[in-house]
């Protein structure tokens, strides 16, 4: 494998990662942005529409005609919160030219269609095109409202709302509904031109030989644009409330969720992660061997550590005379670990279990580019190998600091309906 | 020992069959440049299999539903430690699964692999079941169920499925009910296991940056040979109609959602994969972007980016389902039916056809890219009786014509079922 990075100028940064395994070409753009809840609906809505159509391919007919005819060519766009930022992305992936049946030049062509999704897009008089809008739009509006179809994961949002109430991470990834409805292709089209202008903009591309001409190409596409990026802040600890507050919903539903949010001063990543390994987030872990299979009080409980805000979650969904049973298990094995009760065996899993995992980096054209971008939001660009070995270095007594550094913030409640106490 | 290498004529991709002294199928696949690891050991053991016999019975057993899960969730537990336990000293991820007619173990790993294989091949041969751990897996599995059915989407799917088949054990959920597993002991688990976990019945296939040299050493030395004892499972005999044509239910959701279902004639081996590729094929056609159906349900706000098509299939059954949110799925419904009868009518776009079938070439080309999905295609292929690579070449003989007669013959619409999971109204 080789990789290089080279600065496009203005804060654009373009990684190439060559790698002769792989049968595919894939192509990322990331646009780093604050997150707002005024602006995170529209700059969504901002990306998704440049995937489907462009100048070219003016519908979404034409340009998915288009991406099937080069043997099922994808092209999708994401958002995802990052701290307290919004990264919004453009992801392609073709086969490689040597699987063409019929001689195509898959990656000239998909060269040529990334361009003008991001460089000419479907807009005219400053507007981006009016079908396309309404398209993206409803996309938008039904996954604000289908958050509630998956209760785990609205448990968490929630939970993480409770958290991080007035913080710019309170606000979910796509946004709110509020903004959505009220966006247009005009204002769209100028948040577009914003992110252009003024977002983070890192490149990743993978693929099993060296061509440079996407590099060329995004270098002559950007000439035009007046850039003027603005640094994004990422880390930022949430402040502890004063008193843990506790929040609950009732729904007609079989299993209740519970997510305890605790908040750290802690800036040991390495050691906060060791400890959500150990505590919940394996089959070996605290929770899984106690709540679980000891108690057999639930299908799973596991917890997350996100450091970039100095927070740390607890998920559990069980039946709701169960809860404060579930919870007293749960804060009596943080106990257990404040309290120094970490053996060997638990310490050497993690870190297996974490070798295990870097090691498998680059085994996939995704596990390529998150591996490097996470590095660029992190500002600390290392190996895998680097990474693994700060975690090597972490020892009993950080981790028993780190647990220590953890003060509970707020619960979220999901509550079935039938058995109201 | 029968060994055979498999190439892809295609793509040039290989890989290696064995059929092991012990009874066990054993699929390899060395990749270079790889340093992942993957491999699952499977069972032709799922939710469906709910009445079988050996050679040896006189009669059928009959088992409560839910038993194949909840005997994968007992495997995990040996005599002395768990399962997890003794992955936890090697770093490999581990865990299993059922479906609805297989249940495998899987690990995966970058290091220690020899090791990781060991474990997997002792374990799934060293059955452990008490009263008391069975009791104890009941809550564990019961709130597994609970947390299943406030998924909307399963509970669209499984609606479907009953309003589908009559006595097809497929329209069960895999886990069984809280009241079904209740009737689950400890003899029973021993009887299902000594039933199905007979390597004759069985699959092993391992994936990634490995030595098919060092991993028939390990399998040498830790499989135990088999007897096959002629394993018989039946279904219940299941009319080729359906039950009704329509559910619907409310859940406490954002956006409703709904499937719609195809009930299709069964088939097996070749002719199954023949059957797939035709029906996805189909599907394709019928959920294309850049086909005008789908290009005015669009338009007019019916469907949005989740509208999609699969073909869903197994022992006894095969279903073209159309799934997605919508908050008017019977315009859908309707849409679909009248696409078919065009389709049908003014015949299929050849070139249309073409395009899908070089887009679902592609998907299987990129599928080869990546060890844990060879490792799935090789033991999912060994379970329906075909090689690894075959669905490459039933791809490329597909004809429009193939497309064609699928359609007239198995979508039609007094064998369609619309399940819906609407939102609650306040």
């Amino acid at each position: 494998m080789t990789y290089n990075r080279t600065d496009l100028g203005s804060g654009i940064g373009f990684t190439s990662i060559i790698d002769s395994k792989f049968k595919t070409c894939s192509i990322a753009v990331y646009f780093l942005t604050e997150l707002s809840a005024e602006t995170a609906a529209v700059n969504n809505l901002a990306v998704s529409i440049l995937t489907v159509s462009n100048s070219k391919y003016r519908t979404y007919a034409a340009l998915s005609e288009k991406l099937s005819e080069l043997y099922g060519a994808g092209l999708s766009s994401s958002t995802r919160k990052k701290g307290d930022a919004q990264t919004l992305c453009i992801k392609a992936s073709w086969l490689d030219n040597k699987y063409a049946i019929d001689g195509e030049d898959i990656g000239g062509e998909m060269k040529e269609l990334l361009k003008d999704c991001l460089f000419a897009p479907n807009a005219e008089n400053g507007a981006f095109d009016e079908e396309s809008f309404r398209i993206v739009q409803k996309d938008l509006l039904d996954n604000i409202s289908s958050e509630l179809n998956d209760k785990r994961a609205y448990a968490m949002m929630q939970a993480a709302k409770i958290a991080y109430r007035g913080e710019p991470a309170a606000t979910s990834s796509y946004g709110i509904k509020e903004a959505a409805l009220a966006a247009e292709p005009k204002d769209t089209y100028r948040a577009y031109n914003e992110l252009l202008k003024s977002a983070q903009i890192e490149i990743y591309y993978v693929s099993p030989e060296k061509d440079d001409s996407f590099a060329e190409m995004f270098r002559e596409s950007f000439k035009s644009i007046k850039r003027a990026p603005k640094s994004v802040v990422f880390r930022n600890h949430s402040p502890l409330k004063s008193e843990v507050e506790t929040v609950s919903e009732e729904f007609d539903v079989n299993q209740c969720k519970a997510v305890l949010t605790f908040k750290t001063d802690s800036d040991d990543k390495y050691a906060l992660k060791m400890l959500s390994i150990i505590y919940g987030e394996m089959p070996f872990s605290k929770l899984f061997l106690n709540v679980r299979e000891k108690l057999s009080l639930c299908y799973y409980c596991s917890s997350t550590s996100v450091s970039v805000k100095g927070s740390f979650f607890v998920d559990i969904g069980v039946e709701r005379t169960n809860i404060e049973k579930a919870k007293a298990e749960i804060l009596a094995q943080l106990e257990e670990i404040k309290n120094g009760n970490i053996s060997d065996e638990e310490l050497t899993s993690s870190i297996m279990a974490l070798d295990n995992a870097v090691l498998q980096i680059g085994d996939t054209p995704s596990s390529y580019i998150g591996w490097y971008f996470d590095c660029f939001c992190d500002k600390d660009l290392i190996t895998p190998e680097e990474h693994f070995k700060r975690f090597t270095e972490v020892t009993k007594e950080r981790i028993i600091q780190a647990a220590r550094s953890l003060s509970p913030d707020s619960i979220y409640l999901m509550l079935s309906k039938e058995v109201r106490a | 020992m029968k060994k055979e290498t498999i190439t892809s004529q295609r793509t040039g991709d290989s890989c290696v069959h064995i059929k092991h002294d012990s009874g066990l199928d054993i699929y390899i696949c060395e990749m270079n440049g790889f340093s992942g690891i993957d491999a699952l050991i499977g069972t032709k053991y799922g939710s469906v299999n709910t009445m079988f016999k050996i050679a040896a019975d006189s009669d059928y057993t009959t088992v409560p539903e839910g038993i194949a899960h909840f005997l994968e969730h007992k495997l995990f537990e040996n005599e002395d430690c768990g399962v997890f336990e003794l992955y936890a000293g090697t770093g490999a991820m581990c865990n299993a699964f059922t479906s609805f007619d297989k249940t495998c173990y899987l690990f995966s790993c970058s290091k220690n692999y020899e090791e990781n294989l060991r474990i997997l091949l002792e374990f799934i041969q060293k059955p452990y079941f008490t009263k008391e751990n069975v009791e104890k897996e009941m809550g564990i599995i019961g709130q597994e169920i609970q947390m299943t059915n406030d998924n909307p989407e399963w509970r669209v799917f499984f609606n479907m499925l009953g309003c589908m088949y009559h006595a097809h054990p497929v329209k069960t959920d895999i886990a069984g009910t809280v009241e079904s597993i209740s009737k689950i002991d400890a003899p029973l688990l021993y009887k299902c296991y000594d039933t199905f976990y007979n390597l004759n019945n069985m699959v092993l296939s391992i994936s990634g940056n490995i030595s098919a040299d060092k991993v028939l050493e390990i399998c040498d030395k830790y499989l135990k040979p088999c007897e096959d004892k002629g394993l018989e499972t039946v279904f219940p005999e299941e009319p080729l109609d359906i039950v009704s044509s329509e559910i619907r239910e409310t859940q406490p959701i954002g956006a409703s959602i709904f499937q719609i279902g195809y009930k299709c004639k069964p088939a097996s081996g070749i002719e199954l994969l023949r059957q797939v590729a035709a029906a996805s094929t189909a599907s394709s056609l019928l959920t294309d972007p850049a086909l005008p159906m789908y290009e005015k349900l669009l338009k007019d706000g019916i469907i949005n980016s989740t509208f999609c098509g699969e073909v869903f299939y197994g022992n006894g059954y095969f279903t073209v389902i159309f799934s997605g949110e919508s908050e008017s799925p019977d315009v859908i419904r309707q849409a679909l039916s009248s696409e078919i009868d065009r389709l049908l009518t003014e015949g299929i776009n050849e070139k249309d056809f073409q395009r899908i079938k070089k887009s679902t070439y592609g998907m299987m080309v990129r599928e080869l890219n990546n060890v844990e999905a060879v490792s799935n295609l090789m033991l999912s292929a060994h379970m329906e009786n075909v090689g690894p690579y075959d669905s490459i070449e039933v791809l490329s003989e597909l004809t429009n014509s193939d497309v064609t007669n699928f359609m007239q013959n198995e979508m039609q619409n007094d064998r369609c079922v619309l399940s819906v999971i609407g939102k609650e109204t306040e």
